[in-house]
């Protein structure tokens, strides 16, 4: 059951980059990560499931920078949670391999990441919405700098937060 | 208990710093939308969780075993409060094979709803074995941090070797003064007849024979014949072993030794052990059922302890190694230090009665079965044979045993041998 969450995230994955672009090089990326997602579940090893992480988000970008589309929160956010999805489903199998499970483990876990896309749907609503207004009062000149200052100022926070939690 | 961040933490991180760079790098906001669901998941690091907290119990259905034999162990699982993920790993001690169920379990509590979850484990070999400790992992509600410790409750199963009935055992040739089985020369209070002699003042009119009364035309009296009992000594060779757990020639020995003193015992005889190996130990011989637990506990820990120094028997108490005691020696005869102490014994005169376990047969048993292991098999049984005939031209009486054949046809030798030997004696 555990397996079947990973593998069907995987496959929500692959759909999702086809339903951005249909170009050829994003199907091969896709399949690239479904195979190491394969491999993650087969296996058990999480190495592979960020590597497939990684590779379908790469897939993403470049399906991105070919189809010049408008922004998709929708799709982006999809996204994001069946790839958190594909991590925590692998790393649970990877704790369930041969143990015997007892209660609603998977259905916890699923509850867990359904409240979690919601969650998320609101940060999201509420950063475009912030980030609308935002980009009329700054210069064009200015944000892609304040873009890479805004993100390595995030990894490097939830890092810190990692480490003091660790 | 050790708090910590799990490696699905990191790769979170490690994939929203890929989305954050992309992002930057496509110069599109899409990629930091999909890094938006791990970036929160992160942040609820900031908020300081409480420790989740359980309580974990755990039995066995049986703490005293035989070899083959199965204990249930039932482990339960509560909580004040929801714990989201509970990894459990319990007692699988080395040698326990696992019957049914698995010793690992998964489980999300709720609070107050306690969760049982039990599985089987067989004990193929002798020991005792320690199922006292279970380690329990949990985890919050993201699998981000986890915390561990370990539960520890002494319990340990004590699994005594294998036991099989013996009728033909070797017969002492000296008794004791107390009661027992085997009838003695001397006259006294017994069931067995003996002799007839005239009434005496004294004499209990229950054994007057009347028949014998009636034809000599005067009382007379019917003697009766002692019973005694003896002690007996097993001599446990623990210098080395052949072979493959369960089945290696000590624990062939063990099992042996564990059947030799349950019959002994049961004739009401003292009986003995000493261990003779790398670490050299005794139990005094006894007689009784407590007897058998002090035998059986100073089996369980029977083990070849390497060593380069040759044990002198000398240090045994007289006690526990008396000059009357039949001494029986189960050796499978690798360790030429183990002959040399045999022979010192027969040379001091004791009773002594030799019985070797053929590790040939034990080896053969362990290995793949090739014509080259086949051929080798062979030969060593070949020069095995005659170093057994070196010790029975010592005049010591040598019984061999090949496992898995039973110990009874081996020791129904022991008869014929000894009194071979005390007729030419």
């Amino acid at each position: 059951m555990i397996r079947l969450l990973a593998a069907v995230s995987a496959a929500a994955l692959l759909a999702l980059l086809r339903l951005t672009s249909r170009a050829e090089v994003v199907l091969w990326v896709g399949l690239l990560g479904l195979a190491l997602a394969a491999v993650a579940i087969a296996a058990g090893w999480r190495w592979a499931a960020t590597a497939a992480a990684v590779v379908f988000l790469v897939g993403y970008t470049v399906a991105l920078r070919l189809e010049s589309r408008a922004v998709e929160p929708g799709a982006a956010l999809g996204l994001g949670l069946a790839l958190l999805l594909l991590l925590g489903a692998v790393d649970l199998a990877r704790r369930a391999r041969g143990a015997t499970v007892h209660g609603p483990v998977v259905g916890a876990t699923l509850v867990r990441w359904i409240a979690l896309g919601a969650g998320s749907f609101l940060a999201a609503t509420l950063a475009m919405e912030l980030a609308a207004v935002v980009a009329g009062t700054l210069p064009a000149v200015a944000s892609p700098l304040l873009a890479a200052a805004g993100g390595l100022g995030s990894v490097l926070v939830l890092a810190a937060l990692l480490r003091r939690a660790g | 208990m050790t708090g910590r961040l799990t490696p699905l933490a990191l790769s979170i991180l490690a994939v929203a710093a890929w989305a954050v760079s992309l992002g930057v790098l496509a110069a599109r906001p899409e990629p930091f939308l999909v890094a938006l669901p791990g970036l929160l998941v992160l942040a609820t690091l900031a908020r300081r969780a409480p420790v989740p907290r359980c309580v974990v119990a755990h039995r066995i259905s049986s703490d005293r075993l035989f070899e083959g034999e199965t204990t249930t162990v039932t482990v339960t699982v509560s909580a004040d409060a929801p714990v989201a993920l509970v990894e459990l790993l319990g007692p699988l001690p080395p040698g326990a094979q696992l019957r049914s169920g698995r010793h690992r379990a998964v489980m999300t509590l709720r609070a107050g709803d306690p969760v049982e979850w039990t599985y089987e484990l067989r004990f193929p070999r002798r020991g005792v074995h320690d199922l006292g400790t279970i380690a329990v992992r949990m985890r919050d509600r993201l699998g981000l941090r986890t915390w561990e410790h370990r539960y520890v409750d002494s319990m340990a199963v004590r699994v005594y070797p294998r036991v099989v009935p013996l009728r033909s055992l070797p017969r002492p040739f000296h008794t004791q003064p107390s009661v027992g089985d085997y009838v003695s020369s001397a006259l006294g209070e017994g069931i067995e007849p003996g002799d007839i002699r005239q009434f005496a003042p004294g004499d209990r009119i229950k054994h007057v024979n009347w028949r014998a009364s009636l034809r000599l035309g005067r009382l007379h009296v019917t003697q009766r014949h002692l019973e005694r009992n003896a002690d007996v000594v097993l001599m446990l060779d623990t210098l080395a072993e052949v072979g493959a757990p369960p089945g290696t020639t000590l624990d062939e020995s063990v099992r042996a030794a564990a059947s030799l003193a349950t019959a002994y015992l049961a004739r009401k005889d003292r009986v003995g052990l000493i261990t003779y190996g790398g670490v050299m130990s005794w139990v005094r011989p006894a007689s009784g059922a407590a007897q058998y637990e002090r035998l059986a506990d100073g089996l369980l820990r029977a083990d070849v302890v390497f060593t380069y120094v040759a044990k002198d028997l000398l240090r045994v108490p007289p006690r526990v190694l008396s000059p009357q005691a039949l001494v029986i020696a189960i050796t499978p005869l690798l360790d030429r230090r183990f002959a040399k102490a045999v022979l010192d014994l027969a040379a001091r005169g004791f009773d002594l009665v030799v019985l070797v376990v053929s590790p040939v047969e034990v080896t053969r048993t362990a290995l793949a079965g090739s014509a080259t292991d086949d051929l080798a098999c062979r030969l060593w049984a070949l020069e095995r044979r005659s170093e057994l005939a070196e010790l029975r031209r010592h005049g010591l009486p040598v019984l061999e045993w090949r496992p898995p054949e039973p110990l009874e046809a081996a020791l129904v030798g022991a008869r014929r041998r000894r009194v071979r030997l005390a007729s030419a004696g």
